[in-house]
């Protein structure tokens, strides 16, 4: 509604007219305020149907707990960022912040767009200010690279989506989320159709992203600052899955057969991302690649097309978004206070930092999908609508359970216990907003496990 | 230049497209597009430099080529078909050398080679106006006269996207880089001329505004390559961070308005079940967005923090003005919700 998106566009007004030494605690505030109204969207009134409508942006049980994870995000991003912003000149500061909140306002944008043209241009609107805070504000030089590579990868998927959709409209005559389960199957079995069916799912795949064409992601989520970094994981991707479960409506009868490559990629995906973690030695890639991993658990569970398997991909979406963005923040942490992120060279720090081991176990708990953490709940109706369709992906999706116990277990013990390296002379005490932070990070996702509903999608 | 000889060579350029904008007997035409040509050709070589009169000469020669090759199809057309007006040339002949001509004329791939040799020889106002102003007469033509060969306007369109893409790629001279961005666009005009020529001119006008953005930047920040845009960050900070905006709305990213010709553009193709060509084209883009993005990475998105082993520019105070660049900068960025507006003025 635009009780939100107005606030958020006028909070870019703000960022530029803030007096400066007000300025972080000013935006923080107006982002909790939007964070907190938008809450309400999460009451959904009983029905599966559309609600909260105009004729442009409209909610339903499918996008509001995408669209309530968005606005929880932008006050976590400016919380992260504040410490490593605070030595740049003023008007690059409030330029970050203005990358931040635009990125907030086009995701609100693309998530609650009642038009797949307009999700469309929403969907690729967000690469431009992700793509700057990656090239201005990362830190190695591999930056540019990463931003070629986010880019191009993005855009060589979104091209065929668009005159994928172009040719679905003029075909049908309206691409409305609101019409389109009232509109005539494509039923045919030429191959153009196939490619047709291939072009409009190849841009959720790569945003996914799916195990072939994932090279993107870990060196934009590794080569970006902490809020890019927390953006990419917690939202960026789940909106490629938003888009595939949005336009799964449109493809059938053709993903019965066609889906299947793509199925098996996925979940082969789950187990190599998951052994490429185990041999990382960097921390922000480990936590990059299982990303990848749980959401080709994300991508097997949308192509099913079964109610569990929707409801088990939009629930792991969410609570791998909150944990994701914590395990970043976390090993921001990290970044802090060595500048560097090889894990070694940051071990043993329960005996110096030990509440923020407390964080490091709850976060690393949530990412092996502990019960009753909605990690779990996500994973288990995954696992249980892949099993339904074939006993065989038991085997890999339950190599690909125990291999994400083992990369997590693996993370949360290399850098929390054993000895300090000998290196580690100084290291700054926690501070109350690192605190702060990974409490609202983590603190949505235990309450979660009380009320699941919320987040549950159509079949409640 | 003497302001006199200055003003008197403007205004021949202006008459010379107007007069091809009003004319409906080839022969008028072709001699608007000759005054045209020539009232521009002591402003190319005006500095007198070997690279400017040797680009000033490749101009004149693929100028007045294509003008023969257009007066010659005028004139088969007159002997076939027995009259002169513009609109009414049924033969595929006269009408196929016409196109190839105007092609010639405007810079289409495979007849694109002047085009990147001829900006590098100009300084940037020039090459603006060779850019903008010279495109006009040439399309005006082009829209009127009804084009009988489909796929001679398609593979002209095509490979025009292509070979802008490619050749862009391997340049650090911003004017050659402004020349095969130039040909990419003109690619993507013609790809949709036969069907909605509205689109065609949409894209044109888009097209100027775009470069005349970009042309104006590069010429507050007196850089004519890549590495010398590395230190317009503190000499234009604000230039220095709407630049990148512009280079992206020229490869078409969505939500700035350069996505606009290109999702009409697609859509039309889509409509005329040109799928696959429209996925080309659309790809193709994608060539050209590499080395707009490498602008905008030399310019904005990295900076040194020490001093850089270029030799530093001066940093003057500039008495320039910079209204129409803001002007053409904000259309540039903000356009494209207008979209429906625009498609039904142009539609009229």
């Amino acid at each position: 509604m635009l009780k939100i998106l107005i606030p958020s566009m006028f909070m870019l007004l703000t960022t530029w007219t803030s007096p400066f030494k007000q300025l972080w605690s000013t935006i923080l505030m107006y982002s909790f305020l939007v964070a907190t109204l938008s809450l309400t969207w999460l009451a959904m009134p009983t029905d599966t149907g559309w609600f909260y409508i105009n004729n442009y942006m409209a909610y339903d049980p499918l996008s509001s707990p995408l669209l309530v994870l968005t606005c929880w995000l932008l006050p976590l991003m400016i919380i992260a960022s504040q410490n490593h912003l605070a030595v740049e000149p003023e008007n690059r500061q409030r330029t970050y912040i203005s990358l931040l909140i635009s990125l907030q306002i086009f995701l609100i944008l693309a998530f609650s767009a009642t038009e797949m043209i307009m999700f469309y241009v929403m969907f690729e609107a967000t690469l431009i200010p992700t793509l700057i805070i990656i090239t201005r504000w990362g830190n190695q030089m591999e930056r540019l690279n990463a931003g070629t590579y986010f880019l191009f990868y993005t855009l060589a998927g979104s091209l065929p989506l668009l005159v994928a959709l172009l040719i679905y409209h003029s075909s049908m005559g309206s691409l409305s989320y609101l019409s389109l389960t009232s509109l005539p199957l494509t039923c045919s079995n030429l191959y153009a159709d196939k490619l047709w069916w291939m072009a409009c799912l190849l841009a959720f795949l790569v945003k996914m992203p799916l195990y072939g064409v994932h090279l993107w992601l870990p060196k934009a989520h590794v080569e970006a600052p902490i809020a890019g970094s927390m953006v990419l994981a917690a939202v960026l991707l789940k909106l490629g899955g938003y888009g595939m479960m949005r336009i799964m409506i449109i493809l059938d009868p053709l993903t019965k057969e066609l889906s299947y490559p793509f199925i098996i990629l996925a979940l082969w995906g789950v187990i190599m991302t998951g052994s490429i973690c185990l041999r990382q030695t960097d921390l922000k890639s480990l936590i990059a690649y299982s990303s990848v991993s749980h959401m080709g658990l994300v991508a097997a569970g949308i192509l099913i097309q079964t109610p569990w398997g929707f409801t088990g991909a939009l629930i792991l979406m969410i609570a791998h978004g909150l944990t994701s963005s914590a395990l970043f923040c976390l090993a921001n942490t990290n970044y802090e206070r060595t500048h560097s992120r090889t894990i070694i060279l940051a071990r043993g720090l329960q005996m110096v930092l030990p509440l923020m081991a407390t964080w490091w176990f709850l976060a690393s708990l949530a990412n092996l999908a502990l019960p009753p953490l909605p990690n779990l709940m996500g994973e288990i109706m995954i696992i249980t609508s892949l099993f339904n369709w074939s006993f065989y992906t038991l085997i890999l999706t339950g190599l690909g359970t125990l291999i994400t116990a083992s990369y997590s277990l693996y993370m949360f013990l290399l850098t929390q216990r054993g000895p300090i390296p000998h290196h580690l002379i100084l290291l700054e005490p926690s501070h109350t907003r690192e605190h702060l932070l990974l409490a609202l990070h983590l603190l949505p996702l235990l309450l979660l496990i009380a009320k699941p509903e919320l987040v549950w999608g159509w079949t409640a | 230049m003497n302001p006199y000889i200055l003003t008197i060579l403007l205004f021949a350029m202006g008459l010379g497209t107007t007069i091809t904008f009003a004319s409906s007997h080839w022969l008028l035409a072709w001699m608007g597009l000759e005054i045209n040509t020539l009232a521009i050709l002591p402003l190319m070589c005006q500095s007198h430099h070997p690279r400017a009169v040797e680009a000033t000469i490749k101009y004149f020669l693929t100028q007045a080529t294509a003008a023969a090759m257009l007066l010659f199809a005028s004139i088969t057309n007159a002997w076939i078909t027995g009259q002169w007006n513009l609109e009414f040339m049924s033969y595929s002949l006269p009408t196929t050398l016409v196109t190839v001509a105007l092609a010639l004329k405007i810079g289409l791939a495979p007849l694109h080679a002047w085009m990147p040799e001829v900006l590098q020889g100009l300084d940037l106002t020039t090459g603006l106006i060779l850019s903008t102003w010279q495109k006009l007469a040439p399309f005006c033509l082009l829209l009127q006269i009804n084009p009988s060969n489909t796929s001679l306007l398609l593979i002209l369109g095509l490979a025009s996207t292509l070979v802008g893409g490619w050749g862009g790629l391997n340049q650090n001279q911003l004017r050659k880089i402004l020349a095969y961005s130039s040909i990419a666009h003109l690619g993507w005009m013609i790809l949709v001329l036969q069907f909605f020529p509205s689109l065609t001119l949409l894209t044109l006008l888009m097209y100027f505004v775009m470069t005349f953005s970009l042309f104006i930047s590069f010429k507050v920040n007196n850089s004519t390559t890549i590495n010398s845009l590395s230190m317009s960050w503190s000499k234009a900070p604000i230039i220095s961070s709407m630049v990148p905006f512009i280079l992206l709305s020229l490869g078409g990213l969505p939500p700035l308005s350069g996505f606009m010709p290109k999702w009409l553009i697609l859509q039309e193709l889509t409509k005329q079940s040109l799928a696959p060509l429209a996925t080309l084209a659309a790809l193709s883009a994608l060539l050209s967005l590499y080395f707009y993005l490498r602008i905008s990475y030399a310019m904005t998105l990295t900076m040194s923090p020490n001093i850089l082993l270029n030799a530093l520019p001066w940093r003057l105070p500039s008495n320039q003005h910079t209204l129409p660049l803001a002007i053409t900068t904000s259309l540039t960025i903000c356009l494209l919700p207008l979209t429906p507006a625009i498609i039904t003025l142009l539609t009229l």
